[in-house]
């Protein structure tokens, strides 16, 4: 039943086996053992899972991997730069305390990056809107969006991607 | 606050902020070792029955299966209580709850196990379901869950301190009311998490495991597995949220040590959302009846409270909340004369127990409503009633509770200021309205979970060229942020920078003994321990570097990564080099500090009796804060949005300020799911109907209400660097300010919770129809 | 949570498609966004043999609008695509309204319009303006397509009008009338994530002198197996000059007519009142619009 396919994630094409009942985000974590992609219900309801499948958030859980070929993933990991600095937005959550227990942060920060690609400027309420999927249970989303807030901000000046 | 720290009081980014953004954290799940297995538990779908008969010989049969266990195997009790231990690795003999696990699978992946469950065959003789705990007390003589417990009672106390029904009588201002509180889960986003691997040569097993008390779990897994604690490590790696919840051991680390032990080979359990649900240890519900007496002056003169709270399947942290929930009545406000009737009952439901804040907010939101609402009688603002009834420092209470320290005062002048409330309550439109709640917590415990004179926490820090400064202690940080604030009070105290301090912790071999996170113990624990190690190594240090800037060692301070004299600054060399030659002829240098607590008996003051359970909720020193939360009711859906909260903290000297708002601003959007939204719902035959994140419904960022918190400059003199705790006491103004707002923006007084838009427009009728008929 | 076997298809052509739905008839499921088709397969309660990934199919994306016709929309677009539609936002705004409001962001960009219809949950966000619109679908098969108004292709809970291998392809939107607008809203206990206790949307149109209602259609969600069209708001409404009399007159209606249930998340008698408070809000914020039009 498997079947070898090529999954680009992070701008790397990796071939993997899979069937087709195999999700995403199990592929991704156990396959091509990249565990920053988190799974916190496995029903679509706590965004730990998000990635980005041609810049826009979806989760992974939900997500057949065998429909993903020829797409662009990006994970938690694709973030970094290439010489190891932080992403705007990475950086923001751990300046202004956004992570606490961190199994959200992923997610979070993926969605964070899809809005913030759409709108660099996002006001609170489109913040809040933009990252209601991801559930936190540790912060209380208010370090969560002043952190967004300010990504943006650094963004639009430095005019990073 | 004391202004001389330099790194205790810095709002420093956490130590594990940037491998967490980069997704380069290592959970528990995150890992695989060669030749792991995957486990998986068969759970019953009976909520009370008797298993008749376990058949796994189709299951062993199926390819890729490796092994099963049933609760036979494992039969020794274990429970985070030792004294009423009585839950085991599997059921053995009867299930108790929906979902309990009955057997457990190890499997070449998951899917295979998973699919194995389905071969596993169960023979249930279905018993009466009870899921009311008034039910289960009347019913005990026809339907009972413990043997032992015939009543369907774990345990009831009574405690009575001074002599309420006369101080009652002599009262001008007397209330009674009964609330009640609901079903909750702590929803940590990580799933219960498990690895276990077990070396047949060697006889030692180590476990990995999402907990905050890797200790605890040590102690349990030694009496299910029937080892040695020395042939057990416990490691914990990267904890997805805890919240209480992975405050005692999880079947998921019975089955994983028993299958690894079983086939030799490492076996890892992840559990689905819905387990989490199905093994809950959430907060339990509370029925309470309170009554409070006022003298004409609106002093508190008696106390007298009442709960029954629905325990769940088995005993789990049980008695020690219930014993809390009757301790909490004491403070913050003066007590003379208190009465607390308390007992924790048995139902076949996902059984209750540790939950952020744990025992304090049940009663918490019904005293502090009623303060609210006795201000009322009197004719005062509820600001200025809890403001005369305030504890002060030094305060020492009926029950033997001794506060050193408190600047509550200062907490609800500070939140009344800032949000305006006493120009706003009772004078805005109807539908809008400002409630005001004050609460506080325990910080530092003074108990452990079993009869012993251990320290709580051992600190080793060890200082060298190699390692610079390491401090080794077996706390867990489930996110709180304890790494790092150890980290920052050991620089402190080596006088050196947080970002040197390397900390290593969560693991019962590397580290030295804790007993984990919970109470709101680690911040003080450890800052006494920390204060206690660092001395002895700046004792060593401060002779070495006496000698090489020439003067005497007690006239040397260190500060800045930097030895100076104090009278002659000048004389001054860097900490780094002194380490270097202390080390290079005497080599590493470690010092270790421990925490043992205050041990206060729980007398009742006034007569100089013991008092049963009185002590469990004895601290060294507590943390304060006070909420105002400004709501805005929709008269026809009922719907409540939160405009504003504004909170005012007394946590002592805050460590670290941006993590001390992230617990504040957490614990808000935590309480606020249970105020507003948030109930496990039990079907009659036990199934919980909305055990995922789908149906449970924890706040999401759009419920984030602007939220205003000051840090009230503090200090505590009896505790390490003045610290206290500030992860739990901020959970427990929540409920009952909401709902005063709610009162003053709608005039109904919700008792019970959630209070669901459903119940507000119903009470609004009411209400309407109520006042239709008075004539108004 | 690990789905059953199945075989994977991914046509890339309308034909290639309906000849597969063809071919495999009930043994095999439609996969669009997945939203709900993978968390019913996770949970056993669906175990198709074989699964037709219908988003290689371009022709089953997008919106296209022709002034004085209307849309058309393909099944297979995306929530988030109608959610951002400038064409939606302006000539159907009540669709706009509930495409924002379905799930989360990630669901908005995994879920399809399409598959809101067909899997014909009673609480579904986009079935309740589409079928204010008079939407109609279109039902394809190799045998040629035929079109059904939404209204009548959703035939209850989890239940629609789609025989054996036929695949709704596409939503055809009549060209709003002038002098109108339309407003949707929803009652849940969160802002977010929610499933619906009530929706609705409303739909009017006025005559020149802007005030008298010409034409009107309130459809609720979430208060019968399937959108529920009121009889009797249009009845109370149309040919009358719109004051708030009426407007209360049609609410009380709209709330006799919902025939809510009572479940996990809501009483009947909580979704009859709030239903009520939704249609009078509802006709007030549309018929306020369509003034300014």
């Amino acid at each position: 039943m498997k079947q070898l396919i090529e999954l680009t994630i992070n701008n790397r094409v990796y071939e993997v086996p899979v069937s087709p009942k195999d999700l995403l985000a199990d592929v991704i974590r156990d396959k091509v053992r990249l565990t920053g992609t988190k799974k916190g219900c496995g029903q679509g309801d706590c965004g730990a899972c998000t990635v980005l499948i041609d810049g826009e958030p979806v989760l992974s859980c939900l997500t057949l991997a065998i429909a993903c070929q020829e797409k662009k993933i990006d994970t938690i990991e694709g973030l970094v730069a290439e010489d190891g600095q932080l992403h705007p937005i990475q950086q923001a959550y751990v300046d202004h305390g956004a992570v606490q227990c961190g199994f959200c942060t992923p997610g979070m920060i993926l969605t964070s990056k899809a809005l913030l690609d759409r709108n660099p400027k996002p006001s609170e309420e489109e913040i809040k809107r933009g990252i209601s999927g991801n559930i936190c249970r540790c912060t209380g989303y208010k370090k969560i969006v002043e952190a967004i807030f300010a990504a943006g901000e650094t963004i639009s000046t430095a005019g990073v991607k | 606050m004391n202004k001389d720290f330099t790194q205790v009081g810095r709002s420093v980014p956490r130590k594990d902020g940037p491998i967490k953004v980069k997704g380069e954290a290592i959970y528990t799940g995150d890992m695989v070792l060669p030749r792991m297995a995957y486990g998986k538990i068969k759970r019953s779908p009976y909520a009370h029955a008797i298993i008749k008969k376990i058949d796994y010989s189709k299951a062993l049969e199926m390819p890729g299966v490796l092994a099963v266990v049933t609760g036979d195997e494992a039969p020794n009790k274990w429970g985070i209580v030792p004294q009423t231990a009585n839950e085991v690795a599997l059921a053995v003999g009867k299930v108790r709850f929906y979902n309990e696990g009955v057997a457990a699978v190890a499997a070449i992946d998951e899917e295979t196990a998973e699919a194995a469950l389905d071969l596993i065959e169960v023979e249930y003789e279905p018993l009466p379901v009870l899921t009311d705990p008034f039910e289960s007390m009347k019913r005990a003589n026809e339907v009972r869950i413990h043997e032992d417990a015939p009543e369907n009672i774990l345990h009831s106390g009574d405690q009575l301190f001074g002599d309420p029904d006369k101080a009652f009588a002599e009262c001008t201002y007397i209330l009674e009311r009964e609330f009640s509180t609901s079903y909750v889960n702590h929803a940590f986003l990580e799933p219960h998490t498990s690895l276990a691997s077990y070396d047949t040569q060697s006889g030692q097993l180590q476990l990995w495991s999402s907990t905050q008390v890797p200790h605890y779990l040590h102690t349990q897994l030694s009496i299910v597995l029937e080892m040695p604690m020395s042939k057990i490590r416990v490691t914990v790696p990267a904890v997805g949220g805890g919240f209480g919840g992975k405050g005692e051991a999880s079947s998921s680390d019975f089955c994983a040590a028993l299958l690894s032990r079983k086939i030799g080979r490492p076996v890892r359990i992840v559990f689905e959302r819905s387990e989490v649900f199905a093994t809950n240890k959430g907060r339990h519900p509370c029925h309470m009846k309170v009554k409070i007496g006022l003298d004409k002056d609106g002093y508190i003169q008696a106390v007298d409270f009442d709960n029954t709270m629905d325990g769940g399947a088995y005993a789990g942290w049980g008695i020690v909340v219930m014993f809390y929930t009757a301790s909490m009545i004491h403070l913050p406000y003066k007590v003379p004369n208190a009465r607390a009737n308390v007992r924790r009952v048995y139902t076949n439901k996902p059984t209750c127990g540790a939950m952020r804040g744990l025992g304090g907010v049940q009663p918490r939101f019904a005293m502090e409503c009623m303060l609210d609402e006795m201000a009322e009688m009197i004719g005062i603002s509820p600001y200025e009633l809890k403001m005369k009834n305030a504890v002060e420092s030094g305060y020492r209470s009926v029950s033997n509770l001794h506060v050193p320290h408190t600047e509550y005062k200062k907490c609800l002048q500070t939140a009344a200021e800032r949000s305006g409330y006493l120009e706003k309550h009772g004078k805005l439109p109807f539908g809008k309205g400002i409630g005001l709640a004050g609460g506080y917590y325990i910080s530092g415990t003074a108990y452990t979970l079993y009869q012993s004179y251990k320290p709580h926490t051992t600190v080793l820090l060890r200082v060298d060229t190699e390692g610079g400064a390491t401090l080794h202690c077996a706390a867990a940080d489930i996110g709180q942020g304890c790494n790092t604030v150890m980290a920052q009070m050991a620089a402190e105290a080596l006088g050196i920078r947080y970002e040197d301090v390397h900390v290593i912790s969560g693991d019962t071999e590397l580290g030295t003994f804790d007993l984990g996170s919970f109470a709101s113990r680690l911040t003080y624990a450890s800052g006494v321990a920390i204060k206690e190690a660092a001395k002895q190594i700046n004792d060593k240090l401060f002779e070495v570097a006496a000698g090489m800037v020439g003067c005497r060692a007690d006239q040397l301070e260190v500060k800045d990564c930097r030895f100076f004299s104090k009278f002659e600054p000048k004389k001054t060399i860097e900490w780094a080099k002194v380490v270097d030659v202390y080390t290079n002829s005497v080599g590493t240098l470690t010092g270790l500090g421990h925490f043992s607590p205050p041990r206060l008996k729980g007398i009742d003051l006034t007569r100089g009796k013991r008092v049963q359970g009185a002590n469990i909720g004895h601290s060294p020193t507590f943390g304060f804060s006070c909420q105002i939360w400004e709501v805005d009711v929709d008269l026809e859906t009922g719907k409540i949005r939160v405009d504003k909260v504004t909170e005012a903290g007394d946590c002592g000297q805050a460590v670290n300020p941006m993590s001390v708002d992230g617990q504040v601003e957490g614990s808000i959007l935590f309480a606020m799911g249970q105020a507003l939204y948030e109930e496990m719902k039990v079907a009659p035959d036990g199934k919980i109907i909305n055990a995922s994140l789908h149906d449970y419904k924890v706040p999401t960022a759009m419920e984030l209400p602007e939220i205003d918190t000051t840090i009230v400059d503090s200090y505590d003199p009896t505790a390490p660097f003045g610290v206290k705790e500030s992860g739990e006491g901020p959970v427990q103004p929540t409920i009952p300010a909401i709902t005063n707002a709610i009162y003053d923006a709608i005039g109904v007084r919700f008792t019970d919770l959630p209070i669901t838009p459903e119940k507000v427009l119903k009470a609004l009728k009411e209400k309407r129809e109520k006042e239709k008929s008075e004539g108004k | 949570m690990y789905l059953n076997n199945f075989e994977y298809f991914a046509p890339k052509t309308p034909g290639e498609a309906l000849d597969l739905v063809g071919r495999m008839g009930n043994k095999a499921k439609v996969l669009a966004g997945g939203t709900d088709l993978i968390i019913m397969m996770k949970e056993k309660m669906i175990q198709p043999e074989y699964l037709i990934d219908i988003n290689n199919v371009k022709e089953f994306k997008g919106i296209s609008y022709e002034p004085g016709k209307g849309a058309v929309i393909g099944a297979a677009t995306k929530i988030s695509e109608l959610e951002y539609s400038p064409v939606i936002r302006d000539k159907y705004f009540a669709l706009h309204q509930a495409a924002g409001e379905l799930g989360s962001v990630q669901v908005r960009t995994m879920a399809t319009i399409g598959g809101n219809s067909c899997h014909a949950s009673p609480a579904a966000e986009t079935p309740t303006p589409l079928v204010a619109f008079g939407a109609k679908v279109v039902i394809s098969s190799v045998s040629g397509d035929r079109e059904l108004p939404l209204e009548e292709f959703i035939l209850g809970n989890r239940k629609n009008a789609l025989g054996e291998g036929e695949l709704l392809t596409q939503f055809i939107l009549p060209e709003p009338a002038p002098k109108s607008a339309s407003r949707y809203w929803y009652i849940g206990l969160r802002d977010a994530m929610e499933i619906d206790a009530v929706n609705m949307a409303v739909n009017i149109v006025l005559e020149n002198d802007g005030r008298t209602v010409k034409e009107l259609t309130l459809v609720m969600g979430s208060v019968s197996p399937r959108p529920l069209v009121s009889v009797e708001v249009p009845g109370i409404l149309v040919g009358k000059e719109f004051n708030s009399e009426l407007v209360e007159k049609a609410a009380q209606a709209a709330a006799g007519e919902a025939k809510p249930i009572s479940d996990i998340r809501a009483s009947a008698e909580y979704r009859r009142e709030v239903t009520a408070v939704l249609a009078r809000r509802l006709l007030q914020a549309a018929f306020d619009a369509a003034r300014e039009v």
